[in-house]
């Protein structure tokens, strides 16, 4: 228990620490609360007039994830066999591969975005290269310790008999991995629609965009109603996931 | 039927299913694809464009611009810490709350399970826009909005874990006439620690990276510097704070893991 008594005292330290350094105006606290209290009633009831535009948003928004998501799958599908750590042709390779995943992966998608928006201009694109580069980034980490979890004794059983790599990955590696890879892309997917529900409120396509506009334009109650079908969309995806999930947990 | 038929039967069955399934999801992107008029040629003169902005007028970084952006990086940091720490209690506590194993209104449950589900399923750039309206900009948009993400995600884990714990424990306080609070202080907190570090370490990892995200928006910090820096083409000034953005990511990945190693 010492030890767990120092971390919750080092946590505490360092949790006055960083009030001091944020210096918040808790009198804003309250004031904010009514204002916000204002800005809800604003919102209420939620107007639905502009629904063909949020409608063929939203289209856009579920387009860009799904694109995004599939050229990740496909390209971290086959690095993967070159990033995980039993199967790789190079120590090397795997330890560059991963390297540069993490890198990916630490820089937010909406920065992805903002940098692809000054590149390629405004529109889907960018979301999708931005969901793409992301998904990458996550997609071969978990890929990769996935094939890391496939029995040695698979692998080695194969090696025995003298089979290529090529064998190896597709013979042995795969069919014991696939299941955990596909759960993967469906985790993948559920997050990469929820990003690309926002990419919009930094300039490239998508619902994010209607919901910016709408909240700039002070049309609380317009805005509302692009946050209710975000969230729709969001939850729906979890809970078909979510049976996915379990259907394919029966599987295995 | 031998069992051979049967096996083969089930074989086909499968095989049935999987090429149904890479159909539909041909289909979804052939879609997808036309929708937003995507194709290969699109993609690798996006790909090359991107990649030509990044090394050519992001980097190099201009490290002058650095001081500047410590205070927006330590802010950033303390803005994930401080939600992480009231997060984790708050939805320790609600979770109590809504796990079957210690609540104790069971009826209650689904009013907190869908409270949090609402929470959690709101992206956290919509709550800290919805937040801006109330509290204008600045740390403590960033800081709430960050709060609300992180009792979304960490009741939904929190409630998972206890309902895992040994409920035999539960049992045996219950039949020596332990009170409720007693029986939550010696049996469920134990076994619950773990998973309550745990899960917090993982928040404040997500929520390092998505407080880069909520100031973009208005909630101070890092992604407050990247916005206005590319859109008064400061890219020197971005591609530092990109790269602080990368540090701190990595800096805190390696603290938790580390805190992980020696706690769990």
């Amino acid at each position: 228990m010492g030890k767990l008594k120092l971390y919750f005292s080092a946590c505490l330290v360092v949790f006055v620490l960083c009030l001091l350094q944020l210096q918040f105006d808790y009198s804003k606290l309250w004031s904010g609360l009514f204002k916000l209290g204002n800005t809800i009633s604003l919102m209420l009831p939620p107007d639905a007039s502009q629904w063909q535009y949020v409608l063929s948003a939203a289209i856009e928004s579920v387009q860009v994830a799904i694109i995004g998501t599939v050229l990740a799958i496909v390209c971290s599908f086959f690095l993967s066999f070159l990033a995980a750590s039993n199967i790789t042709p190079h120590p090397a390779l795997s330890w560059a591969i991963r390297g540069i995943c993490s890198l990916l992966r630490s820089i937010p998608t909406l920065i992805w975005v903002l940098i692809f928006i000054v590149a390629v201009g405004l529109g889907p694109l960018p979301g999708v290269l931005a969901i793409m580069i992301g998904a990458i980034g996550s997609l071969i980490k978990v890929f990769a310790q996935s094939i890391e979890e496939v029995d040695e004794g698979v692998i080695e059983a194969l090696r025995a008999t003298g089979s290529s790599w090529l064998g190896i990955v597709i013979q042995g590696v795969l069919p014991c991995a696939l299941t955990a890879l596909l759960a993967w892309c469906v985790m993948r997917f559920e997050g990469d629609l929820a990003e690309s529900t926002i990419l919009g409120t930094v300039g490239a396509g998508g619902i994010g965009y209607e919901l910016s506009h709408a909240m700039r334009g002070y049309r609380y109650d317009q805005a509302l109603f692009v946050g209710i079908v975000i969230f729709v969309m969001v939850f729906s995806v979890e809970l078909v996931a979510n049976r996915l999930k379990l259907k394919m947990a029966k599987r295995l | 039927m031998n069992i051979e038929q049967q096996y083969m039967q089930k074989v086909r069955k499968q095989r049935i299913q999987w090429f149904v399934f890479i159909v539909v999801l041909l289909a979804l992107t052939v879609w997808a694809a036309i929708g937003t008029n995507f194709n290969l040629f699109v993609l690798f003169s996006g790909l090359s464009e991107g990649f030509s902005f990044l090394f050519h007028d992001l980097l190099p970084p201009s490290p002058a611009t650095l001081p500047s952006l410590l205070d927006a990086a330590l802010d950033t940091i303390c803005m994930s810490f401080v939600a992480m720490i009231l997060g984790s209690i708050i939805a320790a506590v609600i979770a109590m709350f809504t796990a079957v194993t210690t609540t104790p209104f069971p009826r209650l449950r689904y009013f907190f399970r869908a409270a949090t589900a609402l929470l959690r399923n709101i992206p956290v750039l919509i709550w800290a826009l919805i937040l801006v309206s109330g509290f204008g900009l600045g740390n403590l948009v960033g800081t709430l909005s960050l709060l609300i993400v992180s009792i979304g995600m960490l009741v939904r884990c929190f409630a998972e874990a206890l309902e895992e714990i040994d409920r035999g424990q539960l049992e045996a306080l219950k039949a020596t006439g332990a009170s409720h609070l007693q029986m939550i202080t010696s049996a469920v907190l134990p076994q619950f620690m773990p998973s309550f570090i745990g899960w917090s370490l993982f928040n404040l990892e997500i929520n390092i990276r998505a407080s880069t995200i909520v100031g973009m928006v208005g909630g101070g910090g890092l992604g407050f510097m990247i916005q206005s820096g590319i859109k008064l083409f400061q890219y020197k000034q971005v591609s530092m704070a990109i790269i602080l953005v990368i540090v701190i990511v990595l800096a805190t990945e390696w603290l938790t893991g580390r805190v992980r190693e020696r706690l769990i």
